[in-house]
Parts: structure tokens; C-alpha cells; sequence
């Protein structure tokens, strides 16, 4: 692979981190509004007369507790979610397992699914092996093909994760439900292509009916942990 | 401030429900909705003088709802709720014709001037 392709490459990694962090920043822009409505509804009460037996304003007061709570843990989670995704770039190669990646990953991805009114599953496959590979690398892929995509679909469908393995190969396939056959090529990019290469794998099209497409990215360890 | 109409428009539930309570407190007889779809569709049965408007909802962009507002009545006044870190897009909304906009986590009291600053542009109009 020449310097520029890998230049470009990186590139394309930095931007997709960006567009992840900016979606993260809006989710924590909502949780915090949230939080700071719920707190000044409460002072508003408190400085409004207070509780006394007003039972409506016991109840909104209730409901704001509430509020801050759930969005205090969602927070929180989002932030977990956040460090796992920086650290894996501590190390350009390291064992990792798939579905843990996958997981916080979508974390940062379902705001896109739902500005797109799209429902993300994930469908796990269990007792897969760690793989050994590029973490960063293969988020970045991640999220250009889930982003491409979503880009092909139209809003009320779904887009279904599967992981699965395949000998020593791990398998990631992207379930585009409503959605006709693709060319995979044009849908990945030049670039992206070279990145997939660049960590042993292979986007290929997988089964398509008149209810769902698949795409199948087949990522090849560079060697597995048994 | 008070007997002022306004609506608010956001997908965030808990947001537009809590911002409505904090607003009604305070005697502005507000409404809340949570799609622009939603929004739309009651205009005329609210007929707010003030809609507060979410830039980026899953069904329809505050853009496009804006224009849809003005559309209908284009005295009502849009103060835009905006994510984003610079100012950028709600400069974007003015020049569409929001009369203002604001970022979240919103600041009660900015908001509270722009209201009455939209109220008195409005009955100017």
C-alpha cells in the first residue's frame, strides 16, 4: 500500500472520529439541557412556595428527580462508552473482542440511526473468539459502512448488525432490511477498500432476498487467541 | 410576559415537557411537541405568537419546519434551539428567517428575553 493511500486513510479515520464525537457532544448537550430543566424546574418550585401540600408540584418534583437520575446514568454510560473507544488506539495492534467493540461503537451511532427514523439492532454471535487486529482501523471501517448504509435506506426500516465466525475469520454482517441489492464496490469506496485490505479483510455481498439485503465484511485475525 | 402563545418543537421529550412547565410557571401559556410533523399540525389549533424550534429532529429538519411555519403565518416569531457548537447554524436559521436563536443546555434567563424581544417584534408586525 503506497504512502498516499495510507495518508488518505488516515484521514478518513480522523474524520469519522470526528463525526462520532460530534454526535456524541449533541447527545451530552441533551442529557445535560435535561438535567439543568429538571434542576431549575425543582428551584422553581421551591422558590414558588415550595412543596407544602401542593401534590402537583410534589409530582413534578418527583418526575424531575427522576429525570436528573435516568440522564446522570446515561451519561455516565455514554462517557464509559467514550473512553473505551479512545483507548483503542493506545496500541496500533492489539486482541480485542469483536462484540465488545461493536457494542460501544453503536453507542455513538444510534443518534444517526434515529435522526434517519432507523431502528439499529445488534445480533451478537456468542463465544466468538478475540481477534487480533488494528481496533482503531476497524471502528473506522465500522462506521463508514454503517453510515454508507444508512445513506442507502429509507426512514421506518432497520439495520441489523450480526456477528458471527467462520473459522478463523470473524464475520460482521450488515442486514439493510427493505432495502434492494447493492453494489457493494461503489458503496465502499476506493479508500475504504484499501482500509478493509489493510486489516486482512474482505467486503463481500452476502444473501439477498425481497425482504433484506446483506453486505458481509469477513475480517481475517492475524492470529487468534484460542 | 405573561398571556404571550408559544410553542415548543423538540424531539427531546423530557426537554420540551420540563422547558413548557418552567415557561408556564412563569405564565406564558406554552405548549410542547415532539416531532415537526407534530408541531406543524397543531398550528393552527395553539396559533402560537412564538415557536421555540429544534434545529435537528428525526422526521423533518428545524429548517424545514421553519419555512413551513413562515409559510403559514409568517408574523409568528422562531427563536431556534440549536446543538451545535458554533454559532453557525443558527445564523443559517435567521438568515431563513428565525428571529433569533439559542444554544443548548439552554440559559433560562436568555431565553426569557428573547421571548419578550420576539413578543415585541411581533406586535409591531
Amino acid at each position: 500500500m503506497n504512502a498516499m493511500t495510507e495518508n488518505t486513510i488516515r484521514q478518513e479515520q480522523i474524520e469519522s472520529l470526528c463525526r462520532m464525537m460530534a454526535g456524541f457532544s449533541h447527545d451530552m448537550k441533551n442529557h445535560l439541557g435535561i438535567i439543568r430543566e429538571s434542576n431549575g424546574l425543582m428551584g422553581d418550585i421551591v422558590e414558588m412556595g415550595g412543596l407544602g401540600e401542593d401534590e402537583q408540584a410534589m409530582e413534578r418534583f418527583k418526575k424531575s428527580i427522576a429525570a436528573i437520575e435516568r440522564r446522570v446514568v446515561l451519561s455516565a454510560n455514554m462517557f464509559h462508552h467514550l473512553s473505551r473507544l479512545a483507548h483503542r488506539s493506545d496500541t496500533p495492534y492489539s486482541s480485542f473482542q469483536l462484540n465488545d467493540l461493536i457494542g460501544e461503537e453503536c453507542a455513538f451511532l444510534e443518534r444517526f440511526s434515529k435522526l434517519k427514523q432507523i431502528e439499529l439492532v445488534l445480533e451478537l454471535g456468542d463465544g466468538l473468539h478475540p481477534i487480533y487486529s488494528d481496533p482503531s482501523l476497524l471502528q473506522h471501517v465500522l462506521y463508514r459502512l454503517y453510515t454508507q448504509c444508512l445513506e442507502q435506506m429509507e426512514s421506518g426500516s432497520s439495520l441489523v448488525i450480526i456477528t458471527g465466525q467462520e473459522g478463523k475469520n470473524m464475520i460482521i454482517t450488515f442486514r439493510l432490511l427493505a432495502t434492494a441489492q447493492l453494489d457493494i464496490t461503489k458503496l465502499a469506496g476506493e479508500t475504504l477498500l484499501s482500509a478493509i485490505e489493510k486489516l486482512n479483510g474482505i467486503l463481500e455481498p452476502g444473501e439477498s432476498t425481497s425482504e433484506y439485503t446483506d453486505i458481509r465484511l469477513r475480517i481475517s485475525s492475524l492470529s487468534l487467541e484460542q | 410576559m405573561t398571556d404571550i402563545k408559544l410553542l415548543i418543537i423538540d424531539d427531546e421529550v423530557e426537554f420540551a415537557a420540563t422547558l413548557c412547565q418552567r415557561l408556564q410557571l412563569r405564565g406564558i401559556d406554552a405548549t410542547d411537541m415532539h416531532s415537526g410533523g407534530e408541531g406543524l399540525a397543531v398550528l393552527e389549533e395553539v396559533a402560537p405568537e412564538i415557536v421555540i424550534l429544534d434545529l435537528k429532529m428525526p422526521d423533518m429538519s428545524g429548517l424545514d419546519v421553519l419555512a413551513e411555519i413562515k409559510k403559514y403565518d409568517p408574523t409568528i416569531e422562531v427563536i431556534m434551539l440549536t446543538g451545535h457548537g458554533s454559532a453557525g447554524s443558527g445564523i443559517e436559521a435567521m438568515e431563513k428567517g428565525a428571529f433569533d436563536y439559542i444554544m443548548k443546555p439552554v440559559d433560562l434567563q436568555e431565553l426569557l428575553e428573547k421571548i419578550n424581544s420576539a413578543a415585541e417584534q411581533r406586535s409591531k408586525a
